[in-house]
């Protein structure tokens, strides 16, 4: 398949000791996030899928390019690292327009392309100043600004939100969400789980250098099937809705809200909670809304692999 | 470029550079002087004397004689050494040193008792012996530790520097090709250490030529293979970067640690006259002895084994040095473009 970025039974041992295991992927367009604690595995993996390393076991291929190829490979994927260390000696626009020239791109184009890359990071007022004096979050704006210049069809982000300020960090957002929405894959690792969810289209969780999940957040969740699921449900009878749920034999516990306006269900199977809410309505209960409490990539990692790491 | 000219942990190597320059105009300024003095002390002579003069005087002849034949000396030491304690007291003995110029050439005349014990003339120009020195220099010190170190210095550091800097990844992550990038970054290396060593080259050149008189200088470089010569130095200053640069480029690529690679080839290198024919061939100073321009003679009594660091007692003929070379440099970019395509981006165990 072409139009994927396909993980095959991919392994990474530095040594004795393990980056990655038996990993398999298959990673179409949109936002897919990578979580999981340090040591987890995820910048290996974004190493691997960019030929900075090499797996010890398995292949790797981009869109239909094998990651040995960089002539091919980077002209449609841009990497921005963790690696905090930057050219020496040169200005934020030199140090993207440099990149550019190497792409094969004139001078001319290189400039006007850099240039569009840094304002789409908001660096356009330090652009000429020299990168030596800029301050944590610039550096990673500019590391951005380098892996998008040439406007790749991939981006892989090894967790490209830290040291952004609010502002800085939401304008991030809306850019991957615009890259995603034309139809490009932006890969990316992060520890900030909310950001994840709110942005990510699907998930790999990785723990110890085994991916132990991945898709959609929601079907991620339906598929632990050992942890009950959780829905609030907001009505104006819930101790009357309370006893009929306790009824049911998928049912684990009831809770009602201090504010005697909703309670929380813990429930084995969701779905046939679903199917019994027209019985409700018939019962005169009016339901005002429902939501799952708990499908969300926090409680997806704290099920899987722990809270230890997790950054609210 | 600028970070492979500029590189401040790579500054050393100008210095290394600079050094025979430096030493050739010491050597210049030394020789200008002593011709001064060599002028003064003709124009204190009584005579004006000739080379020929000067040559005619020998040991045994009596002071009386030199004096005769050269006139009272400008410059006259005496002294006396009391000898033993005999019956008769002590034995004095009269001891005279004189000095004589021709303007360039000094003699100097030690007599004992009124007869010449010790004649030395110090030629003020003695073109081949200077060219002896000078090669003497370019092949001991210039080629074998400046150019040896200096080449040291740039190509190790092209990806080991990067390394060290953690921004390798940003070269390897540009859509070229690594064998390319490897190219570029050699021919970077080339350009730098070129530029500094064939200009240290043509300094040197200079300085060592500056303390001539105009006429003496052109009977050097246009009667005396000197142009020629000079030429052919910075021909192998050239090929010495080529050499030594493609050795240390791969070996930056292998070793984490510069000094094990650094012994190794300064071994194999200075043990090169000792190695059988093959793996001569596989050595950069081989063919660079056989393409340097003046021998140097093995002074006399030295072992043997120690004259052969010296001579080349089978040199290869310039055009197979310059091909050889070629040869084993190429050969050592190829270990290179193998490697670098191998190469992983792993900081943290650097």
């Amino acid at each position: 398949m072409n139009d994927r970025i396909i993980v095959e039974d991919v392994s990474k041992f530095y040594g004795e000791i393990l980056g990655v295991n038996r990993v398999n992927l298959s990673i179409p367009p949109g936002i897919t996030s990578l979580v999981g604690p340090n040591g987890s595995g995820k910048t290996t993996l974004m190493n691997l899928m960019t030929g900075l390393i090499r797996p010890t076991r398995g292949k790797i291929s981009v869109l239909g390019c094998e990651t040995n190829d960089p002539e091919k490979l980077f002209k449609f994927v841009g990497y921005s690292t963790q690696f905090d260390a930057l050219p020496k000696g040169l200005t934020g626009m030199q140090f993207v327009q440099s990149y550019l020239r190497l792409t094969g791109l004139d001078a001319e184009a290189a400039e006007q392309l850099a240039m569009q890359a840094i304002e789409r990071v908001g660096l356009t007022e330090a652009a000429h100043r020299n990168i030596a004096g800029y301050s944590k979050g610039m550096r990673q704006r500019i590391r951005l600004a380098q892996a998008l210049a040439h406007n790749p069809k991939v981006l892989i982000l090894d967790e490209p939100l830290n040291g952004l300020d609010p502002l800085a960090r939401s304008e991030m957002i809306a850019m991957f969400q615009w890259a995603a929405g034309q139809g490009y894959y932006v890969i990316i690792s992060s520890h900030i789980l909310h950001e994840v969810d709110m942005i990510s289209d699907q998930v790999v969780l990785m723990s110890n250098g085994y991916v132990v999940a991945e898709g959609s957040i929601q079907s991620v969740r339906s598929e632990i099937r050992e942890h009950p699921t959780q829905i609030l449900i907001r009505c104006n009878r819930p101790r009357e809705l309370a006893a009929m749920l306790m009824s049911s034999k998928d049912t684990i516990e009831v809770s009602i809200h201090n504010d005697e306006n909703g309670l929380l269900l813990k429930t084995r199977s969701a779905d046939d909670f679903y199917l019994t809410l027209n019985k409700l309505a018939m019962n005169g209960i009016e339901v005002e809304s429902l939501a799952p409490a708990d499908d969300d990539v926090l409680s997806v990692y704290e099920y899987l692999i722990g809270s230890e790491e997790v950054v609210r | 470029m600028k970070k492979t000219f500029l590189a401040r942990r790579g500054l050393w190597i100008y210095f290394l550079a600079l050094l025979p320059v430096l030493l050739f105009v010491l050597y210049s300024i030394a020789n200008s002087y002593q011709m001064r003095q060599s002028s003064i002390v003709a124009r204190q002579g009584e005579k004006q004397l000739t080379f020929q003069d000067l040559r005619s005087i020998q040991p045994g002849m009596t002071t009386d004689d030199v004096i005769a034949m050269l006139g009272k000396p400008p410059v006259r030491f005496h002294w006396q050494e009391h000898r033993g304690q005999g019956p008769d007291g002590a034995i004095t003995i009269s001891h005279e040193q004189y000095r004589y110029s021709d303007g360039v050439n000094d003699l100097y005349v030690t007599a004992t008792e009124g007869r010449v014990e010790n004649v030395h003339l110090q030629e003020g120009y003695n073109l081949e012996r200077d060219s002896t020195v000078f090669a003497g220099v370019f092949q001991f010190f210039f080629l074998r530790l400046a150019v040896f170190f200096g080449c040291l210095g740039i190509f190790m550091n092209l990806f080991r520097g990067e390394i060290l800097d953690r921004s390798l990844h940003f070269y390897f992550l540009a859509p070229i090709r690594r064998e390319v990038l490897m190219a570029g970054k050699f021919i970077a290396g080339l350009l730098a250490t070129c530029v500094i060593f064939v200009t240290s080259e043509l300094l040197q050149n200079v300085a060592f030529l500056w303390h001539l008189s105009p006429a003496v200088r052109d009977i050097y470089l246009y009667h005396n293979h000197g142009l020629a010569n000079a030429v052919v130095y910075l021909g192998v200053t050239a090929l010495a970067c080529v050499g030594y640069g493609s050795f240390f480029l791969v070996a930056g690529m292998l070793f984490k640690n510069p000094i094990l690679p650094t012994a190794g080839i300064l071994i194999w290198e200075a043990l090169n006259p000792f190695l059988p024919a093959l793996l001569k061939q596989f050595s950069v100073i081989y063919y660079l002895k056989a393409l340097c321009p003046v021998d140097i003679p093995a002074p006399p009594g030295m072992p043997p084994l120690l004259a052969l660091l010296i001579s080349n007692p089978k040199p290869v003929s310039p055009p197979l040095a310059i091909i050889g070379l070629l040869i084993v440099a190429a050969i050592a970019l190829y270990a290179s473009s193998l490697q670098v395509r191998r190469m992983e981006i792993n900081y943290t165990t650097e």
